[in-house]
């Protein structure tokens, strides 16, 4: 999979949820969010600014993260988001719509 | 919600939102082009590779403000802009559009909220739709009394009360105010509290109270009167040459509980006796002369209320029918009494003029209706001069859906333009009518406010407006396509069915036009024929002095009214002056309901519309009137109380009684409580209008002011003075001056016929005024949308035209081949039009006065009005088009 810059490639509101998830452990700024996508996905996730920023604009709107201005690792001004408790239960509804998504497409790939 | 704010505050700072994120995304850059040095490439080829790596940033930046703020108020936002620009590049159009519509919404605001003033707005009082009226008019005091002595068992409150006029002044000719008697709760009740010292209480109301000399004010009256001073309370008011001491002062917007009328001052009930004297009608179980309301307990229903009332009903007139005779004893024992529902107060302008206010609601509708076409015609003709525009819009994918949305902002904005000066021109209009509904007799007083009611009407007149004004447009961009004005250059021919939408609008816009002009025709021959009216007596040279005298002892007052009488007379322009019990054209009089002619039987009652009226008069009075005397003797000095009683009749009264030739000599008995009064009847004199012109000639009877009993001398008596040619003016002035010389004391009117006549004429005059504005204005309106057609078809014609003149076509053929055309429109408007006047007529015709409503003068007379005014607006632009110079035409061309 190449560079994903139209969320289109994942299933609708996947990337959001994979944003909650990063932002668990603990608040960072959009590349580290990028960084920490690639790794933990071996390289295979790669997100694009134009779909990363309007996606954590989503989450501002809706009060699932908020955002601090902070230094970053190379002394420039960079947005730090956090998750808000809202974000947490949001990341738990979405999760477990989610799997049950997953387990539904499995069962109709499944039968032939 | 939360989402919603914070979208909004977004929008309020968004180019800081769109610095902030460019900052981000640059950071996210650097960072990126960081980690690739790390991985060993030179810093160049980083700064590109991670530029390259980040994809479109202003794509990035709109799409984050997508998400805070949706693509649709982006858009609206552009559309108005856009549209503000297109409008004010074009500022003719722009303010004929804008005005027109002031002009119809206007209107429409104005008359609406005379409406609301008059039928909606609730009372301004505490709590008002728990206020109930005792219907069916005028109730005794006693009846009152027996009522506020069950006030708290049966409701939560009532209160009484009686409109009446005061005079202000201490001397000479009279300046009054519109005032009432209240009852000592009038205002606890209703939950009014006082501005300035305190409101009257039941204490100031004890029957034989010392304390009855007190007055309440109306805030309006304070500021006028007492120019708003502090120290107010205390001061003293004369009111009928009594002076009354003032103890507070209302709040402002407070005018009563009769809308309508401006209730200037207010005295407790136990001030009556204090003016009227020996004739206080506090006691008479027989005189109708108040109004109650009651307030229903919390949770009380109408219904609840009406049987509670019901229940106690037979003590209540068991108590004071005494006094009450006969047939109307029996009546006035059963007749239920019934509260109605009186939020809205008590008016008795309501049903004189609910259907008028209706019928001009609908006109100005119409109207309405008129301008909107207008506005839409004019519209679609910039619409299609900018196919041009539009169409390079949509070729360079504009959505034809967007385009629509902008054609219609436009018509939207004009409509709220017109809307905000409507309410303008509506404010002072409004006052303006309102003003007209005064006369002599009665001061109409209403407060229009603009409240949420005519706000809202308001609006909803401005979105309909854009709408209809706004719909013919955008069904005419269907016919434009991407890029084709690019290919026409412009070169427009003859049968255009581009114009079919105009035409359609031109033949609404006759056909309604039709219909208030002719609307108008019938309410002016109405109130003309109203106007042409015989009275039976020459009113030019009158003038008629009402004269006050309730300050004298009854015996006194008919020696008083002759000493005044005598002073006119005396005054030099006066050619006769001569005295009469009751005043003319008042709508009432002085009647008798039991009649009998010689020695036949005396009915029962007479109850009809019909009844016979009275009037009394001096000897001399038929001359001042100028009435001729027809038959038999005026009356002399020596008819007098002691001599047989005589009697004169018109020959209305001879036909109605079938006296025959010879009326002189019977004698007319007049049926009493206690007996009968026998007249002889010494003269005839010709008809005469009574009680109303409208009501025409009344079979009347008079008598000698001289025979009426002393104690039945009324306080009022009318004084009438026919004043030598030319000179009325200044006799009205010398005679005031004599009558205060005379009797220092003595209050009087002077008046002139025209002013009672013009009262009893106030609707129709106001109909007619009003629906000749309308139609005036519709027809303007539809010569103006005529007008524009044309001169738009002779502008696309022109090179066919100069082609015609160039082969020998004459200037008259031209002008003929343009009115061909919009004959066609103005013959298929008149047919609309005169099928919905048709059919409009059936409710006018209750508004009408000796007119047919479907009078074949007056719709041929308009259908010619509109054919000329068409007609007219047609030929302008045609005769521009003939004198066309068909060389240069062809060169442009």
């Amino acid at each position: 999979m190449g560079l994903t810059n139209t969320p289109s490639d994942l299933l609708p509101g996947t990337l959001e949820l994979l944003i909650l998830k990063t932002l668990v452990s603990g608040a960072t700024h959009g590349y580290g969010i990028v960084e920490h996508l690639r790794q933990a996905s071996d390289d295979v996730l790669r997100v694009g600014e134009s779909a990363l920023y309007p996606a954590l604009q989503r989450l501002l709107l809706n009060g699932w993260v908020k955002a601090e201005w902070g230094t970053s690792e190379n002394n420039r001004r960079a947005r730090y988001y956090t998750l808000t408790a809202a974000g947490r239960k949001q990341l738990a509804a979405e999760r477990a719509e989610f799997d049950r998504m997953v387990g539904v497409i499995q069962r109709v790939l499944g039968t032939t | 919600m939360n989402r919603f704010l914070r979208g909004l505050l977004h929008l309020l700072r968004r180019s800081r939102h769109d610095a902030d994120l460019r900052e981000e995304i640059e950071t996210h850059r650097a960072l990126r082009q960081a980690a690739l040095e790390r991985d060993g490439l030179d810093s160049g080829d980083a700064a590109w590779a991670s530029q390259r790596a980040m994809g479109n940033v202003t794509l990035a930046v709109e799409e984050v403000r997508d998400v805070w703020v949706s693509r649709a108020v982006d858009q609206l936002w552009q559309d108005i802009r856009i549209a503000v620009r297109g409008l004010s590049k074009n500022p003719v159009f722009t303010l004929v559009a804008i005005a027109t519509l002031a002009l119809g919404i206007g209107a429409n605001t104005a008359l609406f909220s005379i409406f609301n003033g008059l039928i909606l707005r609730p009372l301004p009082v505490r709590d008002p739709s728990r206020l109930a009226l005792l219907t069916d008019g005028g109730w005794s005091y006693p009846v009152w009394a027996e009522i506020r002595a069950r006030e708290n068992d049966l409701f939560d409150g009532a209160f009484a009360w009686s409109g009446e006029r005061f005079d202000l002044s201490r001397g000479g000719q009279s300046a009054f105010v519109d005032g009432a008697y209240v009852s000592g709760r009038f205002f606890e009740v209703l939950g009014v509290s006082a501005v300035r010292g305190r409101m009257l209480t039941p204490a100031d109301d004890g029957v034989g109270a010392m304390d009855g000399s007190v007055a309440v004010i109306s805030h309006r009256f304070w500021r006028e009167h007492f120019a708003g001073a502090d120290d107010v309370v205390g001061r003293r008011v004369t009111l009928q040459r009594r002076a009354f001491t003032i103890i507070g002062v209302m709040p402002p917007g407070f005018f009563g509980v009769d809308v309508g009328r401006m209730t200037d001052v207010m005295l407790p009930f136990a001030a009556e006796p204090r003016i009227r004297g020996q004739e206080s009608l506090l006691a008479a179980v027989d005189s109708a002369w108040l109004d109650m309301m009651v307030r229903l307990k919390p949770g009380q229903s109408l219904e609840q209320a009406n049987a509670a009332l019901r229940g106690v009903q037979p003590q209540i007139r068991a108590a004071t029918v005494s006094g009450v005779v006969g047939a109307r004893a029996a009546r006035y024992l059963t007749n239920p009494l019934t509260l109605a529902a009186a939020t809205t107060g008590r008016s008795s302008l309501r049903t004189q003029f609910e259907t008028p206010l209706f019928a001009m609601v609908v006109a100005v509708g119409l109207l309405l209706l008129v301008a909107c076409t207008n506005i839409a015609s004019l519209l679609v003709a910039r619409a299609l001069a900018r196919r041009r525009e539009l169409s390079v819009r949509m070729a360079l994918g504009g959505s034809r859906g967007r385009l629509a949305r902008l054609l219609f902002t436009e018509s939207l904005i004009v409509a709220m333009a017109g809307a905000a000066l409507g309410l303008v021109f509506a404010s002072w209009s409004g006052a303006l009518l309102v003003r007209q509904l005064t006369t002599w007799e009665s001061n109409v007083s209403l407060e229009l406010v603009l409240d949420w009611r005519v706000l809202g009407f308001t609006a909803a007149l401005a979105c309909a407006s854009a709408i209809v004004a706004g719909v013919a447009p955008v069904l005419g961009l269907q016919s434009v396509a991407a890029g084709e004005a690019l290919k026409d250059a412009g070169r427009g021919l003859a049968g255009d069915r581009r114009f079919a939408v105009r035409g359609t609008l031109a033949v609404a816009q006759i056909a309604v036009s039709l219909i208030l002009v002719t609307a108008a025709g019938l309410f002016l021959r109405s109130f003309a024929s109203l106007n042409q009216l015989p009275l039976g007596f020459v009113p030019e040279p009158l003038l008629v002095a009402e004269l006050q005298s309730s300050d004298a002892p009854i015996e006194q007052r008919g020696p008083r009214a002759e000493r005044l009488r005598a002073a006119a007379a005396a005054v030099p322009g006066v050619r006769s002056a001569s005295l009469s019990r009751v005043p003319l054209l008042t709508g009432g009089g002085w009647g008798a309901n039991r009649i009998a002619i010689d020695d036949g039987p005396m009915p029962v009652e007479d109850r009809s519309d019909q009844r016979l009226w009275r009037n009394a008069t001096t000897p001399g009075w038929f001359e001042t009137m100028g009435t001729p005397l027809v038959n038999g003797r005026d009356f002399t000095d020596g008819d007098r109380v002691g001599a047989p009683l005589v009697a004169i009749v018109n020959q209305a009264f001879v036909r109605r009684y079938r006296l025959g030739q010879q009326p002189i000599g019977r004698t007319v008995r007049i049926g009493l409580s206690n007996g009968e009064r026998r007249y002889e009847i010494v003269g005839l004199v010709g008809d005469s209008v009574y009680t109303s012109t409208r009501d025409g000639m009344m079979a009347t009877m008079y008598e000698p002011l001289a025979q009426i009993d002393p104690e039945d001398f009324r306080e009022t008596v009318v004084l009438t003075i026919n004043a030598a040619h030319g000179q009325r003016a200044a006799v009205e002035r010398d005679v005031a001056a004599a009558l205060a010389r005379t009797e220092p004391t003595v209050a009087f009117t002077v008046r002139t016929f025209d002013q009672f006549i013009d009262a009893t004429v106030t609707q129709e005059r106001l109909i007619a005024m009003l629906s000749s504005f309308f139609g005036g204005l519709a027809l303007l309106l539809a010569g103006i949308g005529l007008y524009g057609i044309v001169a738009q078809a002779v502008r696309t014609r022109q090179g066919e035209i100069g082609l015609r003149m160039a082969l020998g076509a004459q200037p008259a053929g031209i002008v003929r081949l343009v009115l061909r055309r919009v004959g066609v429109l103005i013959v298929v408007g008149l047919a609309l039009g005169l099928a919905g006047s048709l059919w409009a007529a059936q409710f006018v015709g209750p508004l009408l006065f000796q007119v047919e409503a479907r009078d074949p003068a007056t719709f041929v007379g308009a259908a010619g009005v509109l054919v000329a005014g068409g007609v007219l607006a047609a030929w302008l632009p045609a005769r521009r088009a003939a004198r066309l110079d068909p060389a240069a035409v062809l060169r442009e061309g």
